[in-house]
């Protein structure tokens, strides 16, 4: 039951311009802004530059074909590969405890007779509301031991103070930030959800004397499902793309390096060494990567979400 | 260079849907062709603080050359951003570039050889200032603005409540960092930044590093030199035995440190009275200066750190009306006084280092009378130093290196010498010829 | 496929305990409790900002963290004398690029995921799955290259620049795809149809009223976006009067190291920064159509 314009002769080839027409503006913003840029990212990859002698008189520097060797060069350099298994790392701790969290609220808003649900909703939400850069600066302020509450609370308690920015413990700094930032938003998403289900699904497990807690396991969490994918897919897509957080806790520490995400690694080729040609090399090996994983992710959301209109 | 693909259809493209839009807004500002006999515009870019008072000075002395001031974030990001700008054809006629930036930039083609134009300039400088600015060369690719000599600056009260005195040499600089900690163990005399290279590189200057040279037509490149290696290793002596810090400065943390005399001296430049009153000012008239340390007793040298230049990009279209733009703002008393009060720069320009201004020491060093008298002499003792077409890549390297080091507590050395393997393998790849 | 006007409004007010659901005897003390951490973690930082943005710049780091001081207004003041008050320019700057660049993201989504969901024509699956994959590639990526083709037509450094690449969102094309499937009934085109009316006509008059909550929920998504981006208006714009707040905070931030951090100044500007999103969430608050993230819209 589409209402599938195509099957109308009597409107005949005007109409069938009519879709196209419709998403002339979406594919020219994406040609030009997506499409070209990453060709052009492309060609600069197998760019490079080639200075003569000193390198200070006027056009000394000329821009040459490299070839594969910007590729090369990434490949084999170990900085990329262990950013690489940072970032599998840094996944695989945040993704469960921010989605956990996020669904424990989301399942706690949901239950009946919880007080203060409102300001506790809009309080968890609020961090959505701080841009990355910023909300990396506030958490670096409470992290450093010199000046952080923290180290207040533990002299109270005659504990050392803690110091999150030494040694490994910095993963789980950078991880907390993110946690902070993408639970409320997530929270929000997953309790939407449940607020879509119809209530009179519970009424009659409560009534067949069901605890709330059997309920969200039971019922509610299955019913869930689709959205718990969804927000992993677009959670574990903004997870490989990390770059802000540690970018901007780098400044405070020793134990980040200017590689420590292959995003950072792209972002110090470009910015800090200026050589866009390797920048884009990587740029164009990690886009790869997720254009892989877009494969799997393009698939789940189709079933998911465009079953239905397709039929 | 010009894409051969995409940019040009991005182009028509682009000009056909947008060209009735963009004109007529307000950016179409940009890139205006002087017209003979009318106003010029002059675009300049600069992070100094408050120095559009200076531009501003300017533009009402000088109707008919108009300059725009665009505030920047800092050294470092203008370059990235004038090395982009320039790629693409549209850099401003005027930057503010510190010296070591500059070796980049020429060799991207970034700043226009202003040596004819310059060339009133050149007496009003020190010989070892005028040589940052040409490179060694015939040419000249910026007028000098500030200079950054070393000094060491320290908590008096605090060195007398400790008993300290102020070390002379670098030796006694160690004995004194191991006397805090014992009478005091919640202070530390210093705090060694990984994140800073620039200070790092003025502590290795000091020591009589050369990290880079020509030698006929090619690239000496010694970041690993003997002196550099002393220099680094001293310091990892010192952290790893936990009696200098290893926090990075510019920081909250090392903010309160200095506010709450956690940290009681710092190695920096002339230009610290202004960082010390914006990050700690209720130290104020607590801080002394002196010489830096010497490697031997009696000698007199001391490093730079910092001090930039204003350089003409050779895509300007008024290059002329731009140097004396940057000649003015650099040398003349009106513009240097400015300079001086408005942005707590102290001038690079022999006459400005004499302004009435800097008889009086700054406000925060307020007891020590003689600074400014003291500072000059500290200046004049500043040794040269060759920058490299890839400073960039040897600080990012510093960053990650010296970073790595001491939360892995290695030796600073092997820290080094990955700054100069990274030096090399960068500036070979680029195509530059390098020996050593 | 099922007909969701009827799913859409079904409880998803957001508001709890409004319509039927007052049948509270006594609280819930456990759920009441983690709620109530959740949120303080989460406060944490903004009291920070908020206890921080009251002290003087000597008394920041040197007084307890929390305990408030007394140099509000002073930081204030010194906020709006910065640079002559280039902050409220900054703020001003965000506003239009957020304002308009979220609303033509949300027209040009809408369009799309309407014609997307609406229609059936050739290469439908290729374009959506193409646009789709935009939200894969890392606006770090695409930096530098729009930059230099944008410089070549001259539109670096102005206000076009940031807006133009902001329009485009894939995460919105999908958003307002699920939503026009679920809220314009075929039927109802059909009707227009007969009546008459041109495609043009019916998008405009028939669809986009019915799409308009979902279409509010793209805007405000493009509109964070666009005002928490910091790398694509940091590439472009170099004139300090067309930076945007995040920009503008940086550079206060990064003064570079004859300068001292400003930051008294930064932290009540970025107190002041976060009001603009948090006013513009309890306005919006009731046309939030979250749901329709997770496709739950289907019903």
């Amino acid at each position: 039951m589409s209402s599938a314009v195509t099957g109308r002769s009597r409107r005949g080839a005007a109409s069938r311009r009519v879709p196209y027409l419709f998403l002339a503006p979406a594919i020219v913003l994406f040609t030009l802004f997506v499409v070209l840029p990453i060709g052009y990212a492309i060609y600069l990859s197998l760019r490079k530059v080639k200075v003569s002698g000193l390198g200070l008189g006027r056009n000394s520097r000329k821009e040459i074909f490299a070839g594969l060797e910007n590729y090369r060069d990434a490949l084999s350099d170990p900085e990329l590969w262990s950013s690489a298994g940072r970032v599998l790392a840094y996944g695989a701790i945040l993704l469960p405890i921010m989605l956990g969290l996020a669904l424990l609220f989301a399942l706690l808003l949901d239950r009946p007779r919880v007080g203060l649900a409102r300001f506790s909703r809009l309080a968890i939400f609020l961090p959505y509301a701080v841009p990355g850069l910023i909300a990396s600066m506030l958490w670096g302020f409470l992290y450093l031991p010199a000046v952080s509450p923290f180290t207040n609370l533990a002299e109270w308690l005659g504990l050392p103070a803690p110091d999150p920015l030494t040694g490994d413990s910095v993963l789980f700094a950078i991880v907390n930030i993110a946690v902070w930032g993408g639970v409320g938003f997530n929270m929000i998403v997953l309790f939407t959800s449940l607020r879509a289900i119809p209530a009179e699904i519970y009424e009659s497990a409560r009534l067949d004397g069901c605890t709330e807690f059997q309920l969200a396991v039971r019922i509610k969490i299955p019913l869930l499902l689709p959205s718990l994918i969804m927000t992993t897919v677009f959670s574990l897509i903004a997870t490989l793309q990390v770059f802000t957080e540690p970018l901007t806790v780098r400044s405070l520490t020793n134990s980040i390096s200017s590689t420590w995400t292959p995003l950072m690694k792209i972002y110090s080729d470009a910015f800090a060494q200026n050589d866009i040609y390797s920048a884009a090399a990587t740029s164009v090996l990690i886009a790869g990567v997720t254009l892989v994983i877009s494969f799997g992710f393009l698939r789940l959301v189709q079933r998911q979400a465009f079953g239905g209109e397709n039929r | 260079m010009r894409a051969k693909f995409g940019a040009k259809l991005l182009a028509v493209v682009l000009a056909a849907g947008l060209s009735a839009a963009c004109t007529s807004s307000d950016s179409g500002d940009e890139d205006q062709p002087a017209q003979p006999g009318g106003k010029v515009e002059l675009s300049f870019w600069s992070w100094a603080p408050n120095i559009d008072k200076t531009v501003d000075a300017w533009n009402a002395a000088n109707p008919d050359i108009h300059v725009t001031l665009s505030k920047q974030a800092g050294g470092g990001d203008i370059v990235t951003k004038l090395l982009t700008a320039a790629k693409a054809g549209n850099p401003p006629d005027l930057a503010q570039v510190e010296y070591q930036s500059l070796p980049t930039l020429v060799s991207n083609d970034v700043l226009a050889d202003i040596a004819k134009d310059a060339e009133p300039a050149k007496a009003k400088f020190a010989e070892g200032v005028w040589q940052q600015v040409t490179l060694g060369t015939e040419a000249v690719y910026a007028i000098p603005q500030d200079s950054g000599p070393m000094m060491l600056y320290y908590r008096a009260d605090l060195f007398d409540k400790l008993g300290l005195t102020v070390p002379k040499t670098w030796d006694e600089f160690a004995q004194t960092a191991r006397t805090v900690r014992q009478k005091d163990p919640k202070k530390f005399l210093t705090t060694f930044s990984a994140n800073d290279p620039g200070w790092f590189t003025g502590l290795a200057q000091q020591a009589g590093a050369a990290w880079w040279g020509i030698d006929g037509e090619s690239w000496k490149v010694s970041v690993n030199d003997a002196a550099t290696r002393k220099v680094a290793d001293y310091w990892g002596a010192l952290v790893n035995e936990g009696v200098i810090d290893g926090k990075p400065m510019y920081t909250p943390a090392w903010n309160k440190a200095l506010n709450d005399g956690t940290l009681i001296a710092w190695p920096s430049a002339i230009w610290a009275p202004g960082v010390l009153e914006g990050n700690a000012p209720a130290t104020k008239g607590r801080w002394a200066m002196a010489p830096m340390p010497q490697w031997a007793a009696g000698e007199n040298r001391t490093g730079s750190w910092g001090g930039s230049s204003t350089g003409v990009t050779a895509a300007g279209r008024n290059k002329a009306a731009a140097v004396r733009f940057a000649t003015w703002m650099n040398t003349d008393p009106a513009a240097t006084d400015l300079l001086i009060k408005e942005s707590a720069i102290y001038p690079a320009a022999r006459d400005a280092q004499a302004s009435p201004l800097l008889h009086t020491p700054p406000a925060f060093f307020a007891q020590q009378k003689d600074f400014y008298a003291e500072a000059k002499a500290i200046a004049d003792t500043a040794v040269g130093f060759v920058w490299g077409p890839n400073v960039n890549v040897a600080y990012d390297t510093y960053k990650d290196a010296f970073g790595k080091a001491i939360t892995g507590k290695t030796p600073f050395s092997g820290a080094v010498d990955t700054m100069q393997s990274a030096t090399v393998a960068d500036m070979r790849k680029n195509g530059f010829t390098v020996t050593g | 496929m099922t007909t969701l006007t009827s799913a859409v409004p079904a409880r998803s007010d957001l508001d709890p305990g409004t319509p039927r659901r007052r049948v509270r005897t006594r609280t819930a003390w456990l759920p009441t409790a983690v709620l109530l951490i959740g949120a303080v973690y989460c406060l944490l930082p903004v009291a920070w900002v908020v206890a921080a943005a009251t002290k003087s710049g000597s008394s920041l780091f040197t007084t307890f963290t929390f305990a408030p001081g007394g140099d509000l207004l002073g930081n204030l003041a010194d906020l709006s004398t910065y640079g002559g008050g280039v902050y409220w320019r900054w703020l001003a700057n965000s506003l239009l690029y957020a304002g308009v660049g979220g609303v033509a993201s949300a027209f040009v989504s809408g369009l799309s995921g309407y014609t997307l969901a609406k229609f059936r024509f050739a290469g439908r699956n290729v374009i959506f799955n193409v646009l789709l994959a935009g939200v894969l590639v890392p606006g770090v990526t695409l930096a530098i290259p729009q930059y230099l083709l944008l410089a070549e037509v001259g539109l670096t450094d102005t206000y076009w620049s940031v807006l133009l690449p902001s329009i485009i969102s894939p995460y919105g094309i999908y958003l307002a795809r699920i939503y026009a499937a679920a809220a314009v009934p075929d039927t109802v085109m059909e009707a227009a149809r007969t009546d008459g009316a041109g495609e043009l006509r019916i998008f405009g008059r028939v669809a986009l009223p019915m799409m308009m909550p979902g279409l509010v929920t793209v805007f405000l998504f493009q509109f964070v976006a666009i005002w928490n981006n910091f790398l694509l208006p940091f590439v472009m714009i170099s004139s300090d009067g067309r930076f945007p707040v995040t920009v503008g905070l940086f550079t206060l931030l990064n003064q570079g190291q004859t300068v001292p951090a400003l930051y008294s100044v930064v932290i009540i500007g970025v107190l002041v920064s976060i009001l603009p999103l948090i006013a513009l969430f309890l306005t919006l608050q009731r046309y939030w159509r979250l749901d329709l993230v997770s496709g739950a819209v289907k019903g």
